[in-house]
């Protein structure tokens, strides 16, 4: 029987969101959360294992209290436990101090894992480094951008493209490998599997000490990057509204644009003959 | 001899080279950036057979080049070179490591830096000195829209990766020379944990779409199958590539290959054409590279119209068939 | 945190698979097995099914959510639902002998036959007891006779509870339910009928020409018919309070969006204070709405009697669906009366809301009863 474990993340399911300069983190709690998409098909990627192999699935998500649902979600689409790293003091922890708390639990709480599966990437921050790192602190080799993989006698198999190569690869397990939006469409979660996850919900909250973390190096304090400013670059985007008659519209982009777009595919727009309409 | 601790080190990345630039685009920013503190441009390079890409980083910008050629690193293996560059940066402590963003870099990178118990930034679009001294690394967020400024106040090096195409490339100098370290292949390397099984150049997998100079993306305010159909006439006309949203291609208005958006295709575009969509970040992470875009939808609130160039607000269907009557009068003459 | 979950999870995959389609599905009255195939493993069609026997028994608000989702996208799949559960599998539940629930109940909540609920006739509507369906005892058979009209899920129904009466000289005592699977001998369709609204749903009547079943097919005791039909009545106001909540969601949904695109006299209608009074009102009665609805479902979770609750909660969605959608397509001027919006969908979806499962008169009689035998 495998065990699996699957990281995965709550973020935003706004575009924006207040940035609170006070305390150089983002503002999470006002927002609705959803998982993150590459961590869907993480725990699909898992799921498609689990019911091949038949293995036990744990999923840890590290973030504020409310970041329990995605747990609850992964457990409704077929995970057998949760974890929930969740501490005031954890707030703003970069990818480093991150993958490092990761670790950490699971070195405490899932010992003698076989694969640890994440998403490629969030939607939010969107670094891709979680994962690397993560493999890197539990010192076990690692793939990313992954594809396809099957395992068989402890050897994961794994198909992935990168660069414009498409790579087949080898590992012995213990491994980490990351997963793309690409492929594992993740599954609806079915109404009896989120009865039975509220019903029967194994999930472990723990906090830093619940890890045996010194609380100072989990969070902004100790993490080797630091946010300076953040900004939306669309209010600063010089941008140029146009309205009115359609035929107005269309001779004003040809005047203003006709040469971007032109110059482009290489034809003269801006020339026309004026013919009665 | 100038102090190694305010060197900047350029990983080279040089596979699919000559599409792939971005170590020459990193070289001319080290440039940059070395003229104002004070160190020297050096490039990393690993694998086999490499002096082509040695000459051509020292005609790029880099007064240093840290070779190490060996036959086992003709394929890019992370394991393997992650150790390599640990044992390098430990050795002779570079200030700064930039990597280009691609795959493998964004593989690579963090695995470097937490060898190194140092931050990493991913996916930069602008590096500069502060009047601190320190790098500051402008990175996107949010489908790209947030934008953080980052530092690395107290951990050496500071490292970087770096979107491949936001810099520009020094031309290629003829005359200049530089230093070549040649390091052995340490003979303690530990065997690769990911065995390489096959690997096979695949451009082709990349769509029309990537490659496109002008796209033509349309969403659901387009109003129906027949209605979207008249961007495939526009983007005829125009020479450009159509795209769409997730919402258009599950209602089967488009093809599943023009899908934009994060679980679709990236797309760089000089001028981008959005029609009736609202800008949902699943898409817009996929236009950050879109150099112009001009967004029509009767909504002047939609994301889409205050992510773009040009925001009209008007009905997407109507000001798509006057596109497309006005062109032709234009491009026939 | 469940609710919100339960509330995400439906709309993920009705947004995903049902809205594309919404539209054309009611343009062409066509029922979308497609869609219901994927609906079946998400335990879709056995939300009210214990889970021995293939279900899975959510609460009354996840259940009122999941119809009020569905009705968001798609009115007429969500009363497909919400009738197949309600009324359609749930009395078996209730009413049921073991033998009965493991005989027909697994099938009910795998989809595999969608339920229907057979009371309406000619002669009968808001009048239970001018059933006219009969129901003759021949051995160990019954051989039942009559029309049914108005059966929703009636043209894909496979399994259908039938109310008859066993002496017609006392209709009210002796109307049964019986439990007819549609591959029955002498059980056939008529045609869908043409509705204004709900149009995707297979609304029939079903013709039943000595359709012989075996007595083991009798729901509950001979005479307990009006005892049942109310009950799966009750439970089935909940699901109707919940689909008119998703409908007047929908609408109101719509409404904000238009009013905040749509610009005149250089400004969106948004910024005049008629349009801002039907939007705050929306959303002051539609609040107002879902909070009766949840109190029902409270009632009915705790084994409380929540047939009064059930009916309010009905009563007042169902006529605030239809003031809702009226709005939304006035705020939509001639926008919203045309096909290319959904709110004229929304419009006509509404207006059965107030007449299937007990029209608004008798809800006011279920209540006014209620009030009027309290103790004072």
């Amino acid at each position: 029987m495998l065990k699996l474990i699957v990281c995965i993340k709550q973020v935003p399911m706004v575009s924006e969101l207040p940035w609170d300069s006070r305390t150089g983190t983002l503002k999470r709690e006002v927002a609705e959360g959803m998982m993150n998409p590459a961590c869907k098909h993480a725990v699909e990627a898992a799921l498609y294992l689990k019911q091949k192999h038949g293995a036990h699935i744990t999923a840890i998500a590290m973030g504020p209290p409310m970041a329990e649902e995605v747990l609850y979600e992964a457990l409704s689409l077929g995970a057998d436990r949760g974890i929930l790293l969740t501490d005031k003091r954890m707030a703003g922890a970069d990818t480093l101090v991150t993958s490092l708390i990761l670790a950490e639990a699971i070195k405490k709480e899932c010992t003698d894992f076989d694969l640890v599966l994440c998403g490629s990437e969030t939607s939010d921050s969107e670094t891709a480094q979680v994962g690397p790192q993560l493999a890197e602190e539990l010192n076990v080799p690692g793939a990313a951008y992954v594809e396809h993989l099957e395992i068989e006698n402890r050897i994961v198999r794994i198909k992935r493209l990168a660069d414009d190569f498409l790579e087949t690869m080898e590992m012995t397990l213990p491994g980490l490998v990351t997963i793309t939006t690409g492929h594992f469409h993740p599954r609806y979660a079915s109404m009896g599997g989120l009865e039975e996850a509220f019903n029967t919900a194994d999930i472990t909250i723990l906090d830093a000490d619940g890890l045996g973390l010194d609380p100072d190096l989990t969070g902004l304090k100790s993490s080797p990057t630091k946010i300076l400013d953040v900004y939306s670059p669309v209010a600063n985007k010089k941008n140029t509204v146009i309205t009115g008659a359609v035929k107005k519209i269309v001779d004003n982009i040809f005047d203003t644009y006709g040469d971007k777009i032109g110059g482009t595919i290489g034809k003269d727009l801006k020339t026309h003959e004026h013919d009665d309409d | 001899m100038v102090d190694s601790g305010k060197d900047i080190w350029v990983f080279g990345d040089y596979r699919n080279y000559f599409r792939n630039r971005v170590t020459l685009q990193l070289l001319s920013k080290a440039t940059e950036l070395a003229s104002t503190t004070g160190g020297r441009v050096c490039a990393v390079v690993f694998g086999s057979d490499v002096d082509e890409y040695v000459n051509e980083y020292i005609a790029h910008g880099a007064r240093t080049v840290y070779v190490i050629d060996h036959a086992s690193l003709k394929s890019y293996k992370v394991d393997t070179y992650v150790d390599l560059m640990h044992r390098l940066a430990f050795e002779h402590n570079p200030d700064t490591i930039l990597i280009g963003a691609t795959c493998f870099g964004k593989e690579f990178a963090p695995r470097v830096a937490k060898r190194l118990s140092t931050g990493l930034t991913s996916d930069c679009i602008d590096l500069e000195i502060n009047s601190d001294g320190l790098l500051v690394q402008t990175a996107p967020s949010f489908g790209g829209n947030l934008l953080a400024k980052i530092i690395t106040p107290k951990h050496r090096p500071q490292m970087a990766t770096v979107r491949p195409g936001v810099f520009k490339e020094l031309p290629h100098d003829y005359e200049v020379t530089g230093e070549i370290r040649r390091v052995p292949l340490p003979r303690d390397l530990p065997p690769d944990r990911v065995r390489l099984i096959s690997s096979t150049h695949e451009p082709r997998r990349t769509q029309k779409i990537e490659h496109a100079k002008i796209v033509v993306c349309g969403g659901r305010g387009m109003g129906s199958k027949n209605k979207f159909k008249k961007l495939f006439e526009l983007a005829e006309i125009i020479d450009g590539e159509v795209g769409a949203t997730r919402p258009v291609v599950y209602s089967n208005w488009a093809p599943q290959d023009s899908l934009v958006g994060q679980a679709g295709r990236q797309i760089k575009p000089q001028v981008l054409f959005s029609f009736g969509i609202s800008g949902a970040i699943q898409h817009t992470a996929a236009l950050e590279d879109a150099k112009f875009i001009i967004a029509v939808n009767k909504n002047p609130e939609a994301a889409m119209m205050k992510l773009a160039d040009v925001a009209v607000v008007a009905d997407a269907n109507q000001v798509c068939a006057a596109l497309i009557k006005e062109l032709k009068k234009r491009i026939r003459s | 945190m469940k609710h919100k979950l339960v509330r995400k999870t439906v709309r993920e995959f009705v947004e995903a698979e049902l809205g594309p389609i919404a539209h054309d599905i009611d343009r062409d009255a066509r029922f979308p097995w497609e869609v219901v195939e994927k609906m079946k493993p998400l335990n879709f069609f056995g939300l009210q099914v214990p889970k021995r026997y293939g279900g899975v028994e959510l609460d009354s608000i996840s259940y009122a959510i999941t119809i009020e989702e569905i009705s968001r996208v798609s009115a007429a799949m969500g009363l497909c639902v919400t009738v197949h559960n309600s009324v359609g599998a749930y009395p078996i539940v209730i009413f049921g002998t073991e033998e009965q629930k493991r005989r027909f109940l697994p099938a009910l909540a795998g989809g595999e036959k969608i339920g229907a609920f057979c009371l309406t006739e000619a002669n009968a509507g808001s009048d239970a007891g001018g059933v006219e369906t009969n129901a003759v005892k021949d051995g160990s058979d019954y051989v039942i006779n009559g029309t049914k009209i108005f059966v929703t899920n009636g043209g894909v129904c496979g399994s259908a509870l039938i109310f008859a009466v066993t002496d017609p000289e006392n209709p009210r005592k002796s109307a049964s339910v019986f439990m007819v699977q549609n591959d029955t001998p002498g059980f056939s369709v008529g045609e869908i009928e043409d509705l204004c609204g709900m149009r995707a749903n297979q609304v029939s009547s079903l013709f039943l020409e000595d359709c012989r079943v075996p007595e083991q097919n009798l729901l509950g005791r001979r005479g307990e018919g009006l005892k049942i039909g109310l009950a799966a009545l009750n439970t089935g106001r909940i699901g109707i309070a919940a689909q008119a909540l998703g409908i007047a969601q929908a609408a109101f949904e719509a409404s904000v969006k238009y009013a905040k695109e749509r610009q005149q006299f250089k400004r969106p209608i948004s910024s005049f204070q008629t349009i801002q009074n039907y939007l705050a009102d929306m959303a002051t009665e539609i609040d107002a709405a879902r909070l009766l609805l949840y109190k029902a479902c409270a009632y009915k979770d705790s084994g409380k009697d929540f047939g009064p609750e059930a009916a309010k909660a009905k009563l007042y969605g169902s006529c605030l669906a239809s003031r809702v959608t009226g709005i939304a397509v006035q705020i939509h001027g001639g926008y919203g009366y045309s096909k290319e919006y959904d709110v004229e969908r929304y419009f006509r979806d509404a207006k059965v809301t107030e007449i299937y499962e007990g029209t608004s008169e008798v809800q006011r009689m279920v209540i006014a009863r209620s009030v009027l035998s309290q103790p004072t």
